[in-house]
This record gives structure tokens, sequence and C-alpha cells, in this order.
């Protein structure tokens, strides 16, 4: 899955680590959603799309 | 007071348990070398314990994430593959190892043998775990 994880968190002006933080997982696992490296269970892309406030789908698309 | 508020973050909690497992390890190979080899044992055991109660127990007692999603999905990968591979190699060869064997076409080992029968249990493990598994899903 593409994702634009990497420009909504600097816009929030978050660093990995702080995003890693709140939605509790490591900053190796949000660099590695970041670079499409892994896709996120469904528990922590709705993690994600609720710091964001958002929907699941504003985040992710599919490739 | 928490383990996180003390400082113990991810990289503490890996550098640790590879420290401790790791002069477990270099005390078995010390010990050997120095023909000390129940001190060595002794000290191998010790590191391997303590290295795995800090794996096991340090997620439990800190606010910290240590692990994740993630890691248990590079596990899951990781262990896959190895399964994979072992099951590939050992149902292409330890067969035809039994008929050379018994046809006296070649003589095996005992050291062949104990590989033989590690491979066999872990076979034999991987199923039953694979039925656990499969049972409670």
């Amino acid at each position: 899955m593409k994702n634009d994880l990497p420009d909504r968190r600097e816009r929030a002006g978050l660093s990995q680590a702080d995003l890693a933080e709140a939605v509790g997982v490591t900053r190796q696992t949000i660099n590695a959603i970041e670079r499409d490296r892994y896709d996120p269970s469904l528990d922590l892309a709705f993690e994600l799309a609720a710091h964001f406030d958002c929907r699941i789908e504003d985040i992710f698309t599919p490739d | 007071m928490s383990v996180s508020q003390t400082g113990f973050t991810r990289q503490t909690y890996e550098r640790t348990v590879y420290a401790v497992v790791g002069v477990g390890i270099f005390g078995l190979l010390a010990g050997l070398l120095l023909d000390q080899q129940v001190a060595g044992t002794a000290v191998y055991l010790v590191g391997c314990w303590v290295g795995g109660a800090i794996a096991v127990l340090a997620p439990k007692f800190t606010d910290a994430t240590l692990q994740d999603e993630r890691d248990n999905d590079l596990h899951n990968h990781a262990s896959g593959l190895t399964m994979r591979i072992a099951m590939l190699v050992g149902i292409s060869v330890i067969p035809a190892l039994y008929v050379l064997d018994a046809g006296g076409y070649v003589e095996l080992t005992a050291t062949v043998w104990g590989g033989v029968w590690v491979a066999s249990a872990l076979f034999l493990l991987y199923g039953v775990c694979f039925g656990v598994v499969q049972r409670r899903r």
C-alpha cells in the first residue's frame, strides 16, 4: 500500500519517534511504513487515522 | 517507577539482551580454550537464562514500546522461511539417505544420524505447533 504518512507527519510537526510513541509502536515501524516496506495491521491503521483525525483510506491507498 | 522512566529504551533493551547473551557465549568459548569447561558452561547458562529473562520480562514491566507488531511480523516471516528451507532440504535429502544406507551404498556416520533425528524432531515439533495454532484460531 502507498501512503502519505511522511507528509502528514511533517505537516503536524512530528518526528517519526513522536508519531511512534503516540500510536504505540517503535520508530522503526513508522519508518518502514513510510518507506512502503511494511503494511500496518488494521489496528495500527485505525490508530494512525485516529491520530490524524481522518479515515484510513485518506492515508493509505492500494498500489 | 516503571522501567521506561529509568530510560530503558528499545535500543537499551536490545543492547542489554545481546550483551548478556554475548558474555555467555564468550564465556563458553573461553572455557573451552582455557580447559575450564564447567566454568565456561556455567557462564553460558547464566548468560542465556538472564538474557532470555530480560528479553521476555522487560516488555511486560515497561511502558516503552520494546517490541511491536512489525517485530512479530518479521519473526513470523523468518520462522516460515526457516521451516520452508528446512523442509525442502529435509524432504529431499533424508529419505534418500535412508534408502542409500539401507541399500548399503553409503554408511551414515553417527553425526549424520544425529542430524537426521534433529531434523525429524524439528518437523514433528512444527507439525504439533501448527496443529495447536490452527485449533486456537
